[in-house]
């Protein structure tokens, strides 16, 4: 199942149109790969709805369309159909129930949450400070970071974030999804297993003149690394 | 059917419709309150508000509603002195209330609890506010009801139209008066 | 550019400059022309007019020049975004900020709004077989105030402080903390205006469906176009109050202090979730009449009453109610939990089904009928797939979890575009073929239109299609460059040349309007072999119409009456009609109000009480001299 997703997934969107591979579908997160896999699985479905609405509307404009043959008749009028709007209506909600059920169980699992709600041990704590245009990040010793932000791979990484003027939105595009960053609230956004790499980050919701610049590094490395960098 | 009453009927509709749509903003103006009381700093609403000041113009402002209810029964009737009484009281007691709502405000501003002291007061303000615009707006009208009936350029039925879409407004005024003092007042002063 | 001013001298941006000299050239031409034509009686009638189809010209007048200025917007967002690193003119930081503001506000309140509200001035009255809208006064009002707050909402453009805080002015960035230019007191009180006048046409339009529909048009025969306009308004009611006192709050903390929507003492959030309180439903509000001109016009091209009319009406209905119960939709990332973000995931997802439910109807309508392709027919079949493509990506956005990817990305970008595109904008080009005859008594050239929707279609794909890519890929919205690492040049300059060709597309109306009345035929009542009321009475509509008043015994009486070869049986023995009359006031009560704005924007007070007290004055002289009065007195009515 898996593998025809990922195929449908590089098919249509990478291949077809750009060649190159696409960020949010190439995830390098736990957090990033359960994300993608709700996309895909929901374009897969949707796909399937899209086709049925395109071959029906071909057929029927194509079949029924006005020739000379039958320019003058009048058409037998039909009400409708019971039997065939139960089943847009029931087909529908079938195919919804299928999609909201892994939606309901992701969505449970990543939404962001406040501080108190997650109490993960041997999770990694930074906290983010989102400000007009530039990101600090600061760790659990004490060592801040602008605009460069360093992870461990293959841990929970939970990021405290907090914004000392306007809402910002914190978005690793490879790692995760985004969370807002608010002034007047802490919020907690946990990114699970990053893989090694460097990535590009983003503020993601409009935040003033200079939001397009707001672009922030993030780093994962090894622990050891991780380690040294810390202590640098 | 009477041609007027057609016409009339529209109206009626056209205006009770728009009630719902002040209802909706004044229900966005109740939910503001309600999110934003008590402020984290103070003044608490108990710091500020006072019984007595709010019985006193409730007093007022509810009795107008009875009254204007007296006036309606002259209109029907065709006594004029009634419904002249009636009006004459009700435009009293509007403006009688209005003195009290600025008396309060002002002597809230005197004890430095403005506008913009914190969002509870801000809350209190633009709520309470615009319902004392509405009443301001209320005693115009009926002002200009007065002179049209002094005047009388029309036929009785135009004006007992007139006269019966204002005080759907104002008994609407006095019902959001009641949620004003349940919801804004009543919780702090119990 | 710098330029003296009262001895100071002032820096004004070029673009400004270019707007200002553009403006006053066409003006003048504007102006030549009117002396030269001697138009000034005509226009001078169309300013002291009541008459619903007048009014809806001026709305459909209006909301193309409006869409001309916001595609304009648009184009140059689309220069900009060309190519990585690009410093296209001027429009960069906060030029850009301003670029994508207005044309966000503009499109949905200044073009949509009010191009679907001149078509259901249009076409509504003559569906139902009323005479006018119930309050022809009101109706001038209405449309005075759109056009108030419209031209104010331009004005600060002129004046080098637009808005720009995006067309959803989110809080703290719209407060005057973060942005103290008078641009977002321009937005608050142009959007106070206008949806003033959209409320009131609301209320108009359902007094007119529920009270003035002729005899025997019940509603369950009502044409889908009115059943939309009915619902949409109850939508209105709702979602404009709201938005209404979202602009008041957010009016106190820009100018007086307060701190509603402040980081350290209010709360941001709470703007969003008023805006959107509002903004959901808006959509609604734009996609429902749409939805209803696409089932009028593939019903009459299929030659075939509409598939399922029941289910057509109930999920118009479902999906108004609905509609409220979805907003969150648009705040998944703000940390509202778990709990929030499933259940409006899944009362988003709920949506898709009433709408899949018309998606079927209009496709079975299709089904067994002669399906001719005209130029309005092509618009809905255009239609049909555009907007499930923005269905079916609107669902995905409903997934919680995926949206916090798509969330703020170009890949939403490409949905609204979609879905506003693919049934607002192709739904009012629709009727406005469709009606045109109903306006002005011609029918607009079949073979140019079909290149404009052709230009359009085409040009609409390629710039938003890649659009889904681009998100993904990584772009943010409102962003007003790239870079090269990013990898997304190649599809954002194939977004810029689609722009292109869809602004090239108007170009075709233009032509269209040109040739249609210097060269085209003068039409019959129905042109087009239709099915409602609208197609028996006289192209363009005349200000008396159904006289006499026909007797409606089944839903599409028109159709069903030519069928068996019979007249419409008729009565003289209606209901009073709305009383029509030619006055000024409408327009100098919205004139005063854009004064009080103007004045409460730059914190003239004086002035803002002088407009206000005039407004108040016209008021008192509306109640005066009441139209009702004089009709009261001509009946003879005695005073006693
Ligand atoms: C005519 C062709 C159009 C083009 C090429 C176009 C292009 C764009 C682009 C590129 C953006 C994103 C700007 C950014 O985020 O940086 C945008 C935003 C937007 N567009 Fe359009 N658009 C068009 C028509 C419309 C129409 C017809 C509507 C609605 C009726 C509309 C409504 C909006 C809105 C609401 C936004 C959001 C503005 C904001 O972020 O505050 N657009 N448009
Ligand atoms: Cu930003
Ligand atoms: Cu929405």
């Amino acid at each position: 199942m898996k593998n025809i997703l990922i195929r449908i997934r590089l098919l249509v969107f990478a291949c077809l149109l750009t060649g190159c591979d696409i960020s949010v579908l190439d995830p390098q997160s736990k957090t990033a790969d359960n994300q993608a896999f709700l996309i895909s699985f929901s374009f897969a479905l949707m796909m399937i709805v899209l086709i049925i609405v395109f071959l029906l509307m071909t057929r029927f404009v194509w079949k029924y369309r006005e020739t000379e043959h039958n320019k003058n008749t009048i058409p037998k009028d039909i009400k409708g159909n019971k039997k065939l709007e139960l089943t847009w209506t029931i087909l529908p909600i079938l195919l919804l129930t299928v999609l909201a059920v892994p939606t309901i169980a992701v969505t449970y699992n990543q939404s962001a949450t406040t501080p108190k709600a997650t109490t993960q041990d041997d999770a990694i704590h930074i906290d983010v400070t989102a400000q007009q245009f530039f990101w600090t990040f600061t760790y659990g010793n004490g060592k801040e970071s602008t605009n460069e932000l360093v992870i461990p791979e293959n841990k929970s990484i939970v990021f405290h974030l907090k914004s000392t003027d306007v809402i910002h939105s914190f978005w690793i595009p490879s790692l995760g999804g985004k969370t807002d960053v608010l002034p007047e609230k802490e919020l907690v956004y946990k990114i699970d297993n990053p893989k090694k790499g460097t990535y590009d980050g983003k503020c993601a919701e409009f935040c003033g003149v200079n939001h397009t610049k707001m672009r922030f590094t993030a780093r994962v490395v090894s622990e050891e690394t991780y380690q040294k960098w810390l202590t640098k | 059917m009477n041609e007027q009453a057609a016409l009339f009927k529209d109206k009626q509709l056209g205006f009770l419709i728009y009630l719902f749509v002040e209802s909706v903003m004044f229900a966005t103006l109740f939910a503001t309150y309600i999110i934003f009381t008590p402020a984290p700093s103070s003044p608490r609403p108990i710091d500020v508000f006072e019984a007595k000041s709010v019985i006193l113009s409730s007093v007022f402002l509810l009795s107008s509603s009875g009254t204007l209810i007296f006036a309606e029964k002259g209109l029907n009737v065709r006594e004029s002195k009634q419904n002249l009484t009636g009006l004459g009281i009700t435009l009293l007691l509007g403006l009688i209330f209005l003195g009290l709502e600025i008396h309060e405000f002002y002597k809230y501003v005197q004890e430095g609890n403005g506008l913009t002291v914190n969002v509870f007061m801000s809350a209190f303000y633009v709520l309470v506010g615009l319902h004392a615009a509405h009443v301001t707006f209320g005693s115009g009208w009926m002002i200009l009801l007065l002179i049209q009936y002094k005047t009388m350029k029309q036929s009785y039925q135009l004006y007992t139209e007139k006269q019966r879409i204002f005080q759907y407004y104002w008994h609407f005024v006095d019902v959001i008066w009641v949620f004003i003092i349940i919801l804004v007042y009543l919780p702090y002063l119990l | 550019m710098t330029i003296p001013f009262f001895g100071k001298s002032i820096f004004v941006p070029s673009d400004i400059i270019a707007a200002w000299i553009l403006s006053i050239v066409l003006g003048a031409i504007l102006f030549i022309y009117v002396m030269n034509k001697r138009k000034w009686p005509l226009i001078w009638e169309y300013m002291r007019t009541t008459n619903h189809r007048k009014i809806g010209t001026m709305y459909i007048l209006f909301g193309v020049i409006f869409f001309l200025r916001a595609g304009t917007d648009a184009l140059l967002i689309r220069l900009q975004l060309a190519q990585p690193h690009a410093a296209f003119w001027v429009f960069q930081q906060e030029k850009y900020n301003e670029l994508f503001t207005t044309h966000g506000t503009m499109m949905i309140f200044f073009v949509a709004m009010p191009l679907l509200i001149g078509l259901m001035n249009v076409a509504v009255p003559l569906q139902i077989g009323a005479r006018d809208l119930a309050f022809p006064f009101l109706n001038a009002v209405s449309f005075w105030l759109f056009l108030a707050g419209a031209i104010l909402f331009n004005m600060s453009f002129f004046f080098n402080s637009a808005p720009n805080a995006g067309w959803t002015g989110y809080a703290p960035l719209s407060t005057d903390t973060f942005t103290p230019s008078v641009g977002n007191d321009y937005f608050v009180f142009s959007l106070q205006v206008s949806g003033l006048g959209t409320i009131f046409t609301a209320i108009n339009m359902i007094v007119t469906i529920v009270r003035h529909r002729a005899p025997g048009m019940r509603l369950t025969r009502m044409p889908l176009f009115s059943w939309a306009t009915l619902i949409t308004s109850f939508l209105i009611l709702i979602a404009f109050s709201v938005l209404s006192m979202g602009l008041y709050l957010l009016m106190f903390d820009r100018m007086f202090g307060t701190g509603f929507f402040s980081g350290d003492t209010g709360n941001p959030v709470y703007w969003q979730h008023l805006f959107w309180i509002f903004g959901h439903p808006e959509v609604y509000i734009l996609a429902l009449p749409a939805f209803g001109i696409f089932s009028d016009i593939i019903s009459t091209f299929s030659k075939k009453r509409i598939f399922g009319y029941p289910a057509m009406v109930l999920s118009i209905i479902l999906i108004g109610f609905l509609g409220f119960m979805v907003w969150a939709h648009h705040m998944f990332t703000v940390g509202l939990g778990p709990m929030a973000n499933t259940f409006f995931a899944i009362t988003t997802m709920l949506i898709a089904v009433p709408t899949g439910i018309k998606v079927f109807n209009w496709l079975f309508t299709m089904r067994g009928g002669v399906v001719k392709i005209t130029t309005p027919m092509l618009f809905a079949l255009g239609f049909i797939p555009t907007f499930v493509m923005g269905g079916v990506t609107g669902v995905m956005l409903s997934v919680a979890a995926a949206n916090f990817q798509y969330h703020d990305t170009h890949f939403v970008v490409a949905h609204f575009h979609y879905t506003i595109i693919g049934s607002t904008i192709l739904g009012i080009f629709a009727g406005i073929y469709f009606w045109y005859p109903k306006v002005t008594g011609k029918v607009l050239d079949e073979k140019l239109g079909k290149w404009h929707f052709w230009l359009f279609i085409i040009g609409f794909h390629l710039t938003f299609l890649p659009m889904h890519v681009t998100g993904l890929q990584g772009m943010p919205r409102r962003v007003y460059t790239y870079q090269w690492g990013d990898d997304l040049f190649a599809l954002n300059l194939t977004s810029t040349i689609g722009a292109f060709l869809m602004g090239s597309s108007m170009l075709f109306v233009g032509w269209n309007l040109y040739k249609t009345h210097k060269h085209g035929k003068k039409v019959g009542n129905d042109p087009w072999d239709g099915r409602t009321l609208e197609w028996t009475v006289q192209s363009p509509s005349q200000e008396n119409t159904f006289e006499p008043m026909p007797i409606v015994k089944e839903m599409d009486p028109f159709w069903y009456a030519k069928v068996s070869g019979e007249k419409l049986r008729t009565t003289n023995n209606t209901r009073p009609a709305p009383i029509s009359v030619n006055t000024i006031l409408p327009f100098c009560i919205a004139f005063s109000l854009s004064i009080m704005s103007l004045g409460m924007i730059y914190t003239w007070y004086l002035l803002a009480v002088l407009g206000g007290a005039s407004a108040f004055l016209l008021f008192i002289v509306r109640s005066l001299t009441d139209e009702r009065k004089a009709y009261d007195l001509k009946e003879g009515h005695s005073n006693e």
